[in-house]
């Protein structure tokens, strides 16, 4: 398990990039980090890889604190947002690299994923396009066989193949050894199919962070025409409404309920129709930080 | 086999890195020791088919030497030592600078004391093996051609310990500048900062003591950097390299090495602390240690502001005003340039006006302190019981020095060495009247360079004036000067009475004959000598002209001159009794003629004030005033008029009233003489006059208000 407890980190004495931020990371999960630019993600992630010093508060991995931490490090493997590679190398030198750093590097199986994601090993990595170099990290990152491994916009820019190819192989190892994946991404869609749960990083503090299966269970969204207003009023009596539109005699209304809450609610007054719909994680998102008073399209949909 | 997983593991991993550095280093040293090797060799192949070797011997010997200078203390391996330990510092820790990489490094579970040595030690080992490399080749060269005996291979070993010691303090330096900042640029102006600040330091504050403060000296204690290892090496590998033994080298080596593998360990752990108090986010910023930036802004700026200052004072013929302009000018824009650097950003000119005020408060204060020499400097004069003993040097006799075999020691050495005058509250005495007196206003001012040896142990030198025709200082001189210690000091003769035994000639000479002396006498004469030597004095010496020189010559051409006076009866008396005294006053009827000529210095005199004059306008409006100087200068002609004399009559005159230009007599005074001539004398070939006869002319000085009208009548101007 991940935990930080209360991180702040600044770099000048003016702007908090990361302001008191506290986490928990759960093994065997998808965890995503979602924010803006400058959200405080990437530093985030830099100081639970250990790079960066936190200016208060602190990171473990496995109850084990990570900066200067070589047992911790050994846990992790951090992909920047623009992953280094040695000059004039090819993938089979940064093989050699990692399998030399990381003791349980499986070699075998990253051959075996170079050769299914068409990366050839003695090409140099400088004539790789910026996906590609994604994917060769992504790669070696899995190979090494920690438990936790961290990305950096990682996705962005992997073709919706690749990208797949990728969660397939993150979804096996999760079942095989227990990988944690921690994703840093700033576009929800991104990681709408992968995230187990998610934290939501606004300005250098979290605005939320939840399992999205809560987030799900706990949030529904129903369309239906009432037959008449005192049907509405009686069926949302009681409901915690998040949001109500209204086309016509159709009502969309987003409320905080369980699924059999709300189907039994309904099923209680009289209704011309109704459906509960599944919701998107864009539409969990944007009705949970509406009710904390942000607009959640400006910060993470564009 | 090596694990995985092992420090030597990551060795030979980061290797893979550095492939290009390896390639770099073996290339330059293959090059400064085997190219140069090479070249030394067939050169001195070349000139020995030229027959510039009669023997063989004497072929191996330059063969030797010159094995021994390519790949023994080399002055060009300065800059090739310096460009190699920066190349192998900045690349190895070069990533501490790129985000990119340092997420990748410091995120991987390696410790970051393992990765520091890493890469610290395979630099070494980089420099080590190309080194070694390169002398082994350069070794088995010159070897193959019969250059390498025992002695070459000793101070091939002392140079390589010279130059590994030198590299570590440069690598260390290097490495501390990376660790400093965040950027590659800026790492490298701050190597040049820590290399250059304390030689350039050193150099500003004895420019500032030259222009401000008249009684500045640094002809004893030289003002030079104590921690520099640049400067040692710069100012030091040439002059051992000269040295004739791989002993001498050894000793002059030996206490520079222990003193920069020192400096290398502080620096070392310098570079430790802040490798490992350095951040990661530090990467790409110009400073890594933002605490550090105000300190880096003042004393780089307050050091830029004294150069332009030294050099504006210069340019500005004195001017003390544009001085301290220049000094706010460069300091204000260095201050500038610091902050743009800084924050890379051209916006931020102007930013931490705190530190770059403080700046300029120490700007003005470095001036104040010169300018008025706050700290007391020039008018420093010891209390007499302070002092143990002084070293005073009045700077009127030119001596060769030597060591016990015979090679150079310069007068400076020797003097401090040997001279421990006691006549302190003389000495005192004499600088505390040059505190009162004006130069302007002495009748013969005289600087002497003085070194108070204080009983705190502490040495402290300065020049000041004393006047010698003031007759109040007679006494205090005749105190000083009379005393064994000063003769001590100042004549090798007095304490080394083992040189005698290794005399290789011994000649009296009153100017035109030089007479041979025995060498077995050279204990009986240096014992007159130093009996007569005894009554010597300030009085005697400044009233007195001598009327020979005793000539001691040693190996190395080292030769020991004693003037000796009228009044030396010990040494005249043997003199007399060898035959081979003479005097002074030569016979008008052993003279063929006497050349004078007159330079008419008085017409330069009357032009040149009229050219100072002009000088001086032009001075004002300063530009092209060199110029114009140098052009009215050059305008002006040869003057100067020849006359030779045949008449005896004006022969015998003319030398009633001239002395030999070979003595010394400096202890007079300059007017004492008319230097508007020069006085050429030419034996009569058949004269019995026993003559030096492998010199044609004899030269001699007219005395002041002695020259005959004739003479002035011959050589005046035409």
């Amino acid at each position: 398990m991940i935990e930080m407890h209360n991180l702040t980190k600044s770099f000048d004495q003016k702007t908090k990039a990361v302001d008191s931020v506290s986490v928990t990371i759960k093994e065997n999960t998808v965890f995503g980090l979602i924010g803006t630019n400058g959200a405080g993600k990437s530093t985030v992630l830099r100081m639970v890889s250990g790079v960066l010093k936190p200016d208060e508060g602190v990171v473990t991995v496995d109850n084990m604190p990570v900066y200067n931490n070589v047992e911790a490090k050994k846990r992790l493997f951090f992909i920047a947002d623009e992953p280094y590679f040695f000059a004039n190398t090819n993938a089979r030198t940064m093989e050699h690299y990692y399998s030399g750093i990381y003791e349980n590097f499986d070699r075998e199986e990253f051959y075996k994923y170079l050769e299914n994601f068409n990366l050839d090993k003695n090409r140099k990595i400088n004539t790789f396009s910026k996906g590609m170099k994604k994917q060769l990290a992504l790669l070696l990152g899995i190979c090494a066989h920690t438990e936790y491994i961290l990305c950096d916009e990682t996705f962005d820019g992997l073709d919706p193949v690749m990208r797949q190819g990728i969660k397939s192989i993150f979804a096996k190892e999760m079942e095989e050894r227990g990988l944690t994946p921690v994703i840093a991404s700033h576009n929800l869609r991104e990681l709408e199919d992968i995230c187990d749960h998610v934290g939501l990083l606004h300005k250098g503090g979290v605005l939320l962070s939840k399992d999205l299966e809560d987030m799900k269970c706990n949030i529904q969204k129903v369309q239906c025409v009432f037959a008449s207003v005192e049907d509405e009023l009686k069926a949302l009596n009681g409901l915690e409404v998040l949001k109500k539109e209204q086309r016509g005699s159709l009502r969309t209304i987003t409320v905080r309920s369980t699924r059999e809450e709300v189907t039994a609610r309904f099923a209680t007054v009289n209704t011309i129709f109704y459906e509960v719909l599944p919701l998107s994680l864009e539409e969990i998102f944007i009705s949970e930080t509406e009710v904390v008073g942000y607009d959640i399209k400006k910060l993470i949909l564009g | 086999m090596i694990s995985r997983n092992s420090f030597w593991a990551s060795c030979l991993e980061n290797h893979k890195r550095r492939i290009w550095v390896w390639i770099v280093a073996f290339m330059m040293q293959l090059l400064i020791y085997v190219g140069v090797l090479t070249v030394y060799l067939s050169r001195i192949r070349f000139w020995y088919e030229d027959g510039a070797y009669r023997t063989n011997e004497e072929f191996r010997k330059a063969m030797a030497q010159a094995a021994q200078d390519a790949l023994g203390f080399q002055p060009v391996l300065f800059i090739g030592v310096m460009v190699l330990a920066v190349i192998i510092g900045k690349q190895g820790f070069s990533y501490l600078n790129d985000r990119r990489k340092v997420d990748m490094y410091h995120s991987v579970p390696v410790s970051k004391t393992r990765r520091f040595f890493a890469i610290y030690l395979n630099g070494i080992v980089i420099y080590l093996t190309a080194t070694l490399f390169g002398l082994l080749v350069g070794t088995v060269v010159a070897a193959a051609q019969g250059a390498i005996t025992g002695s070459v291979l000793a101070v091939i070993g002392l140079a390589f310990v010279w130059n590994l010691v030198f590299f570590l303090v440069v690598y260390h330096t290097m490495i501390l500048a990376v660790m400093l900042t965040g950027n590659s640029f800026v790492a490298l102006c701050v190597f040049g900062i820590l290399a250059a600040y304390e030689p350039m330091l050193y150099e500003c504050i004895v420019s500032f003591r030259y222009s401000f403060f008249e009684r500045y000296s640094n002809y004893f204690i030289p003002f030079t950097p104590k921690c520099s290892a640049f400067a040692d090496y710069f100012n030091h590998t040439e002059s051992i390299k000269y040295m004739s033994t791989s002993q001498e080298m050894a000793g002059t080596a030996v206490p520079y090495i222990g003193k920069w593998f020192v400096l290398s360990v502080i620096l070392f752990i310098a570079v430790y602390v802040c490798y490992h108090k350095r951040m990661s986010e530090a990467a790409g910023k110009a400073i890594a240690f933002a605490k550090l930036k105000p300190v880096i802004k003042i004393l780089v700026v307050v050091e830029a502001s004294m150069i332009v200052g030294s050099i504006v004072r210069d340019a500005a013929y004195e001017n003390d005003v544009l001085m301290l302009v220049g000094m706010l000018l460069a300091g204000i824009i260095c201050c500038a340039v610091l902050e743009v650097i800084y924050e890379f950003d051209l916006k931020c000119v102007l930013r931490h006006w705190v530190s770059s005020g403080v700046a300029v408060l120490a700007i003005l204060a470095v001036f104040c302190i010169f300018k008025f020499d706050l700290l007391g400097y020039d008018r420093y004069v010891p209390e007499a019981d302070q002092v143990e003993s002084v070293v005073f040097e009045p700077n009127v006799e030119y001596a060769d020095y030597w060591d016990d075999t015979f090679e150079y020691i310069p007068g400076n050495e020797y003097l401090m060495e040997h001279m421990y005058v006691t006549a302190v509250e003389d000495v005192v005495a004499l600088a505390q009247k040059d505190q009162q007196e004006e130069q302007e206003n002495m009748g013969d001012p005289r600087r002497v360079e003085v070194v108070y040896r204080l009983k705190s142990g502490r040495n402290v030198e300065r020049g000041f004036w004393v006047d010698f025709d003031n007759p109040a200082n007679e006494e205090l001189l005749n105190h000083i000067i009379g005393s064994q210690e000063f003769k001590a000091g100042m004549y090798q003769i007095v304490d080394d009475a083992k040189s005698c035994d290794k005399v290789q000639t011994i000649t009296y000479s009153n100017g035109c004959v030089e007479s041979i002396l025995p060498l077995e006498d050279a204990g009986k004469l240096r014992e007159a000598y130093l009996k007569d030597l005894e009554q010597m004095d300030f009085s005697m010496v400044r009233n007195n002209y001598p009327c020979g020189t005793l000539c001691f010559g040693f190996r190395n051409n080292m030769w020991l001159r004693c003037p000796i006076y009228d009044s030396y009866t010990n040494v005249l008396q043997y003199l007399k009794e060898q035959g081979a005294y003479y005097p002074t006053q030569l016979n008008a009827e052993d003279i063929a003629s006497i050349t004078v000529t007159n330079y008419h210095n008085e017409i330069y005199e009357d032009d040149y004030a009229d050219v100072e004059e002009a000088y001086d306008a032009y001075r004002e409006m300063a530009v092209g005033a060199e110029e114009v100087y140098s052009d009215v200068s050059a305008a002006y002609e040869d003057v100067s008029v020849v006359e030779s004399f045949y008449d005896q009559e004006q022969i015998e005159e003319i030398l009633q009233c001239i002395y030999p230009s070979a003595f010394q007599y400096d202890w007079h005074s300059y007017e004492e003489f008319d230097y508007n001539y020069d006085v050429c004398i030419e034996f009569k070939k058949d004269s019995d006059y026993p003559y030096n006869k492998t010199v044609y002319y004899f030269y001699y000085n007219m005395l002041a208000d002695q020259v005959p009208e004739f003479v002035v009548e011959a050589t005046a101007l035409k």
